[in-house]
């Protein structure tokens, strides 16, 4: 091992701290210590964060070794996940009291912290290929958690597209290995320009199945049917993680391997950018039309996740810094948006059980905090200021302008509009709903719902980050400059 | 005395076996004590042969001046050779154990013992006659394994074996005409032993050949279409399943093709000819395939088959890549799936054993009962499925990035077919891990989980030994590709 | 007195001796004297065989040997050169083994007061067999052959059950029939020639081909010919004598029909060809590759049929047809490797087959006399002796290396490739014979070695030490062909040149 040390732990501690946790039986013990680990974790992620620094934990082979690196990208999505892991424990820690083997479930839900901060800290391929799977892998349990039959068929059908899509991702490794210089990340790219000579349609198509691969799990068309049936199923924190964080891993892998291996301009102005634009693209409208036919909550969010995330693909292949500043902005806005819709339905489920849309007329009245909450997550999806949601999508749109694509940068924009239109549709209705349930409303039936201060917390917590960060969106978009400023 | 000490593994337990056929043991105990010797001694013998007699060529009969019977131990036979050796004892204990639910261990063991100097025998080999010959008694020796059962189904299955390894060994035999008609010797010598002026005008004929001596060897290495025999297979007695058909046969088959590619026909003959071609995406299909069938059948043992069926394909394919790292990828991942599926195959032995269970949807939320088991079947599971950093990562990455350097076009092809493989591995593979861990919600019956716990330590022991060792292996991969790196470029 | 090249007279003295102990045979009444008689001339046959063997491939000649001191071209003569020695050592041999060990089948399937006659039989087959090896002259072969077509019936009438009746009739027809088209081509031959003895003719017959007379009745005599022979041996699609006869005969006939006397026939015919009518004429018109394409279709149709027998002599039968169609293979080569193999096949083919049948023998009877092959599970178990040399002849049958099957199979193969046009078919062919020999073999190997599930009130075998001898001297006979034949291919080939020029 040479570098610094340091950067293995917030790698291992989740790992161990998830083992560790099985063993404890009694429920308030083992809520603690989840808090405290998840805590510490932070805390050292802003540790290492702020130092810097690089480690190479193992040399495989000559080629192949495990390494770390402290990198812009690495320190923003390690905040953001860490972050919003904590809170989402938290909530939880109260949801769990209704399901079955909470043990089990925070085991793999602490672990799992660990895989995605190895993926963000990964400094070559074969890093963060390894942290790709272990992620699927330590996921996977809180997918089936419930073990109903459709769980398991979700499960399966997760673990399946998942691993295809690692093995889309491992296929273009085999490639890069023999055409790049090295496999560690570099602002711009490491390709072998002499070998690369002549055989750019080979690569081109290596890019395009590497980022449809990784797309997979960012739910992009055309490998995102796993999402809207394993989303739904899985308790809702872990629906939340999934749909919120789970599928920026996705996202990690794609700008690694645009910004830091191919390299911008080798990309730039080629049909496979093309092409993924328009997955992006259809995806976006695709997933708002689900989500805006679809009657069950938690799948109705799914889809919505499918659409957005893919708001954020749409700006990375833009290949321009203000695209890439929208992208990550709106990374950032919709972890916390989704996280706080699907805790939100998470805790409608845990107090009143209702999974259907149809079934929340009126339950603002009973739970105000959380749908607050839900309503601003919900504008800041569709795009109204001042929740963040707007300022991502404004720069959005500001960067397919910018670029050099003239129709599709008109459709792209057309595109983001109908979709926030349908976003509209289809969660402002629930929020009216849920607000005005309308004259044919018991009202008698109504009683004081709201859950425990462990669910609303959290929830209160990203609400207020969602706004002030839309306010004042320039703490995120001059670190987000510092990034851009080195891949361009 | 070097000579003698090449020999003597060979021989050894074939003189052995057949002398045990006969005796009729008093007890457990005894055959224990006799067999576990043999066996013992015989690795001794045989790990000395490999590693400490530097004998050369040894040449036991000489029947005219090209044909004759000798062995030579290289690289590639000294690779093959101690995989074998190694892993015939630790089966040997387990089947102590496994041999008492199925009955007549006398004859069984006799068998065994004998096929395991014919697979010395075909490590050894020298020449093309020796492997053919060896080759043929590896059929008739382990017939009576296929057919311990003797109920309807097992002969079925021994009837099937014999056609398509006879089949086999005919389509072989072809070949060896040629190389005996066209090469300087029938000896394996790296590089190939075909005389260029006597080939000349025959080399569509002689291309023909080739295709014909490969799908010959390839039944013995479950190619498509000639992969019928292994799932019938199954039905045998699961330490049979897991040494000679995930190991000891089926590898023959696929050391088989190596000589025959690298030694016999050579391949600056065939690499870039329309036949490599034909066995790149043959055996591209084959891994697609046997992975697919491996997913739909829900019988353990012949899902761990089938997936054999799609190992194999992967070591023929970086065989028939005709390079040095294209080679050393197969090697590696011949001696890594041996282990991972030998592991496998007696994890679902154990269970066979224990609960007489073989299908995967009878086996829901036995991981928390039989630990051992299920742990050792999680861990190479998931070196099979190519999960970094076990050893099936390392031996899937150096199979296509041999494949990328190759710059064949067909070769990328198998690439997309090892992914496939891949996913679909990790279904059929984490799927009996999930059920076993996360069982179904619903009622079960009373008595469902009697007698579901770990086997005695005959049988766990080998199970730890084996994963431990699959792991270990696959973390620190870089000394054996050394070694196998000389094997393929033809320095050892 | 003139030096007697006493070696030179071996041919004519063992094809005496072989005819006096038929006569001497006959005025005895007892059979176990008539046995031994047998085995002692036979025995002394071998010996001669032996030593002309060994001074004749020494000197690499091959000589004629006038009988009766008339010179050629009226008197007879009789001609041995290597190949023709090393067949009368494998006769010898075989048939002393034969004998030997399946003396017990003959005393318990033959009637006492007939059994000396089989041993009559016995002792004028013989002659009659070494007759046809050693002769020179085409009428003196006929008369053989006929003599040889006589004793084999009675061989396989001596059982004396209705099955072997119906047996010896069919055989006796078709037989006939083949002897009778035989006849007719030597006469029309004669008729166009003038000629008895082999060289005279094959002069003659080189001229009229230069000369291109008689070219359409020259094509049908060779035609008669050997279509006769094909069929007198057993030749697909001629073979339909052979099951129901060797079904239904004692063990130690069926060894002996399948093994030497199908095998004489043959040897006539490969004389025929090089010293009758070269190999050049046979090329031109066409026979070989008549006799190529049947031999092919008689190993696979053999074969087939032999997969659905369930009674193992009828097995074994059919797969004598199998195997004589892999010697007309060779033979329909063309080429002196094609033949050399056939010569090869024919020695193996003799020792492996007749031990089969002896070791058949032994099971039916350890299995109380009952004749399919599901009866004799365990049959091995209860006789290892006769299990092992059975595995061994099956093995040896299907072609695993060791074996002298794999030799055979070895040489054919190679001679192929000098055969570019028909290279292809043979080896496919091969191929295909392997698998389906593997196939009906192997599950009749396994059956005999399987314990049976219910007790079997048989007599306990008792293994005669002849019996032992017998199939351990096959065994050994077939080792020695599959590891050490290189001499014997040699001589073979010594020989082939030698009738070639």
């Amino acid at each position: 091992m040479t570098g610094d040390s340091i950067l293995l732990l917030p790698v291992l501690l989740p790992l161990f701290a998830g083992i560790g946790i099985w063993f404890l039986k009694e429920e308030k013990q083992r809520n603690f210590i989840v808090f405290i680990t998840i805590a510490v974790e932070l805390a050292l992620i802003f540790y290492v964060s702020a130092k810097g620094g690089t480690l190479t934990v193992w040399h495989v082979t000559s080629r192949l070794s495990f390494a770390y690196h402290i990198d812009g990208i690495a320190k923003y999505f390690a905040v953001i996940i860490g972050l919003i892991w904590l809170l989402a424990a938290i909530f939880s820690m109260e949801y769990m009291k209704h399901e079955h083997k909470p043990r089990r479930f925070f085991m793999f839900y602490v672990m799992s912290l660990s895989a995605l901060i190895s993926l963000c800290f990964s400094a070559n391929m074969m890093t963060m290929y390894f942290s790709y799977e272990l992620m699927t892998l330590l996921t996977f349990p809180l997918v089936i958690h419930t073990q109903e039959p459709q769980a398991v068929r979700a499960g399966m059908k997760y673990l399946g597209y998942s691993i295809f899509g690692a093995g889309l991702g491992l296929l273009g490794f085999f490639f890069l290995n023999t055409y790049c210089v090295t496999t560690e990340f570099a602002p711009g790219g490491t390709l072998n320009m002499a070998l690369t000579e002549g055989n750019e349609p080979l690569l081109l198509f290596v890019f395009f199945f590497m980022a449809v691969g990784f797309g997979c799990k960012a739910g992009m068309f055309p490998l995102h049917a796993w999402l809207p049936t394993a989303h739904p199923v899985a308790p809702s924190p872990a629906s939340a993680v999934l749909s919120g964080i789970i599928t920026k891993g996705g996202v990690i892998c794609i700008i690694r391997v645009t910004f830091y291996l191919f390299g911008a301009d080798f990309i730039r102005g080629s049909w496979a950018q093309t092409a993924l634009l328009v997955l992006s693209l259809s995806t976006i409208f695709m997933g708002s039309m689900l989500a805006y036919k679809e009657k069950l909550l938690k799948k109705r969010l799914a889809y919505s996740t499918v659409s957005q995330v893919s708001y954020v693909l749409f700006g990375l292949l833009l290949l321009h810094p203000v695209g890439f500043a929208g992208a990550l902005l709106q990374v950032a806005f919709h972890a916390a948006a989704k996280n706080i819709l699907f805790l939100s339905a998470g805790a409608i489920i845990y107090k009143k059980g209702c999974t259907l849309v149809t079934e929340l007329r009126g339950i603002g009245k009973e739970m105000p905090v959380v749908m607050w909450c839900f309503t601003i997550a919900s504008l800041s999806l569709i795009g109204i200021p001042p929740a963040g949601g707007f300022v991502s999508k404004w720069v959005l749109a500001q960067g397919a302008l910018s670029s050099q694509f003239g129709v599709l940068a008109v459709v792209g924009i057309s595109i983001l509009m109908l979709s926030a239109l349908l976003t509209a549709g289809y969660l402002l209705a629930i929020v009216t709903d849920a607000f005005f349930p309308g004259n044919s409303y018991d009202y008698a039936a109504m009683e004081k719902r709201e859950p425990n201060y462990f669910m609303t917390v959290p929830l209160t917590i990203l609400a207020v980050a969602v706004v002030f960060f839309g306010v004042f969106p320039k703490y995120l978009g001059n670190f987000i400059d510092t990034i851009s400023g080195v891949i361009f | 005395m070097n000579e003698f000490a090449t020999i003597l593994p060979v021989i050894f337990p074939i003189i052995a076996g057949a002398a045990l056929l006969p005796v009729k043991f008093r007890n457990r105990k005894q055959r224990e004590f006799w067999v576990l010797t043999i066996t013992i001694l015989n690795t001794i013998f045989a790990l000395y042969a490999v590693y400490f007699a530097d004998a050369g060529v040894v040449t036991i009969f000489h029947f005219s001046e090209k044909l004759s019977l000798t062995f030579h131990i290289d690289g590639l036979s000294k690779v093959f050779a101690t995989m074998v050796s190694v892993l015939w004892v630790i089966t040997t204990v387990y089947a102590f154990e496994y041999m008492t639910h199925e009955g007549r261990e006398d004859q069984f063991f006799a068998f065994f013992t004998m096929t395991y100097g014919v697979v010395l025998g075909v490590a050894f080999s020298g020449n093309f006659l020796t492997m053919y010959l060896f080759y043929e008694f590896l059929t008739l020796a382990t017939l009576p394994l296929v057919m311990h059962a003797m109920d309807n189904k097992a002969r079925h299955a021994g009837k099937t074996y014999i056609l398509y390894m006879m089949f086999g060994a005919a389509l072989a035999f072809i070949g060896f005409i040629f190389i005996y008609c066209y090469g300087d010797s029938i000896e394996f010598i790296y590089g190939g032993v075909l005389i260029p002026e006597l080939i000349k005008g025959h080399e569509r004929t002689l291309q023909v050949v080739f295709l014909v001596a490969f799908f010959g060897f390839g039944v013995k290495a479950a190619i498509l279409p000639f992969y019928r025999w292994l799932p019938k297979a199954s039905v045998a007695p699961t330490p049979v399943t897991a040494l000679l058909h995930a190991v000891a046969v089926v590898k023959a088959g696929v050391f088989a093709i190596i000589r025959l590619i690298y030694f016999s026909f050579g391949t600056e003959y065939l690499m870039g000819t329309w036949v490599q071609n034909v066995i790149l995406i043959a055996a591209a299909i084959t891994i697609v395939f046997g992975s697919t069938l491996a997913l739909r059948t829900p019988h353990i043992k012949r899902r761990f088959a089938y997936s054999t069926i799609s190992n194999l394909s992967y070591i023929i394919f970086g065989a028939a890549l005709m390079t040095p790292a294209g080679l050393t990828a197969g090697l590696l991942h011949m001696i890594y799936h041996a282990l991972i599926k030998i592991t496998l195959f007696f994890t679902a032995g154990a269970i066979l054993y224990k609960t007489h269970r073989e299908y995967l949807y009878e086996v829901e939320g036995f991981g928390r009962l039989m630990p051992i088991t299920f742990i050792s079947m999680a861990l190479t599971g998931a070196s099979l499925a190519g999960v970094p950093p076990f050893a099936g990562f390392h031996s899937k990455w150096a199979l296509a990035t041999a494949a990328v350097q190759s710059s064949n076009q067909v070769a990328y092809l198998g690439i997309v077919a090892l992914i496939i493989s891949a996913v679909l591995t990790a279904l059929y593979i984490f799927y009996i891990v999930v059920r076993a861990y996360f069982p179904r919600k619903r009622e079960y019956a009373a008595g469902y989980y009697d007698h579901v716990s770990d086997p005695n330590c005959y049988m766990t022991v080998p199970l730890i030994m084996l994963t431990v060792i699959t792991i270990l292996i696959g973390l620190f991969p870089s000394e054996l590709l050394v070694v196998l790196e000389k094997v393929a470029t033809g320095i050892m | 007195m003139e030096h007697i090249n006493w070696i030179h007279n071996i041919p004519f003295f063992s094809i005496f001796l072989a005819m006096l102990g038929g006569i001497i045979t006959a005025l005895i009444n007892n059979g176990k004297i008539a046995y031994k008689i047998h085995m002692a001339i036979i025995f002394l046959i071998c010996i001669m065989s032996g030593i002309l063997l060994v001074d004749v491939a020494a000197k690499n000649e091959i000589f004629t040997f006038m009988m009766g001191h008339f010179p050629a071209p009226w008197g007879n003569e009789l001609r041995a050169g290597p190949l023709e020695a090393l067949m009368a050592v494998t006769f010898s041999v075989v048939m002393l083994l034969t004998v030997g060990g399946g003396a017990n089948f003959v005393f318990k399937d033959v009637v006492p007061e007939k059994q000396h006659l089989y041993f009559i039989m016995l002792n004028a087959l013989f002659g009659a067999m070494l007759a046809l090896i050693y002769t020179n002259d085409i009428f003196t072969a006929y008369v053989f052959i006929e003599i040889n077509t006589i004793a084999s019936c009675a061989l396989i009438m001596a059982k004396g059950t209705p099955q072997s009746m119906v047996g010896t009739t069919h055989y006796l027809i078709i037989s006939l029939l083949g002897s009778g088209l035989f006849l007719l081509g030597v006469s029309i031959l004669y008729g166009i020639t003038g000629h008895l003895l082999f060289p005279q003719m094959k002069e003659a017959i080189v001229e009229l081909i230069k000369t291109e007379q008689y070219h359409m009745p020259l094509l049908v005599v060779t035609g008669f010919i050997f279509i006769g022979i094909a069929i007198k041996s057993a030749l697909f699609p001629f073979h339909s004598m052979l099951p129901g006869a060797y079904g239904s005969a004692t063990p130690t006939s069926s060894g002996i029909l399948s093994g030497l006397v199908l095998k004489s026939y043959i040897i006539l015919g490969i004389k025929l060809i090089y010293c009758v009518f070269s190999a050049q004429v046979m090329e031109s018109l066409r026979i070989t590759d008549i006799l190529f394409a049947f031999g092919l279709s008689g190993m696979v149709m053999g074969s087939v049929y032999a997969m659905k027998e369930r009674t193992m002599k009828r097995m074994l039968a059919y797969s004598s047809v199998a195997q004589i169609g892999y010697i007309y293979m060779g033979i329909g080569m063309g080429t002196r490797v094609g033949v050399t193999a056939a010569c090869f096949h024919i020695l193996a083919h003799a020792v492996t087959k007749t031990l089969l049948f002896l070791c058949c023998g032994s099971f039916v009877e350890d299995s109380g006399g009952k004749e399919k092959i599901y009866h004799m599970r365990g049959a091995a178990l209860r006789n290892p002796l006769a299990g092992i040399g059975y595995t061994l002849g099956a093995l040896s049958m299907i072609g695993i290396p060791l074996l002298a099957g794999f030799i055979s199979k070895v040489y054919f193969a190679t001679a192929s490739v000098y055969s570019p046009g028909k290279m292809a078919a043979v080896l496919i062919v091969l191929g295909v014979s392997m698998v389906l020999n593997a196939l009906y073999f192997l599950p009749s190997v396994i059956a005999i070695w399987t314990p049976a599930k219910e007790a079997l009130n048989s007599p306990s075998p008792s293994v005669s030490p002849a019996f032992a001898v017998s199939v351990i001297g096959f065994i050994a006979l077939n080792l020695i062909l599959g590891i050490y034949y290189r001499p014997i291919t040699h001589i073979i080939q010594i020989s082939l040149d030698l009738l070639a020029q």
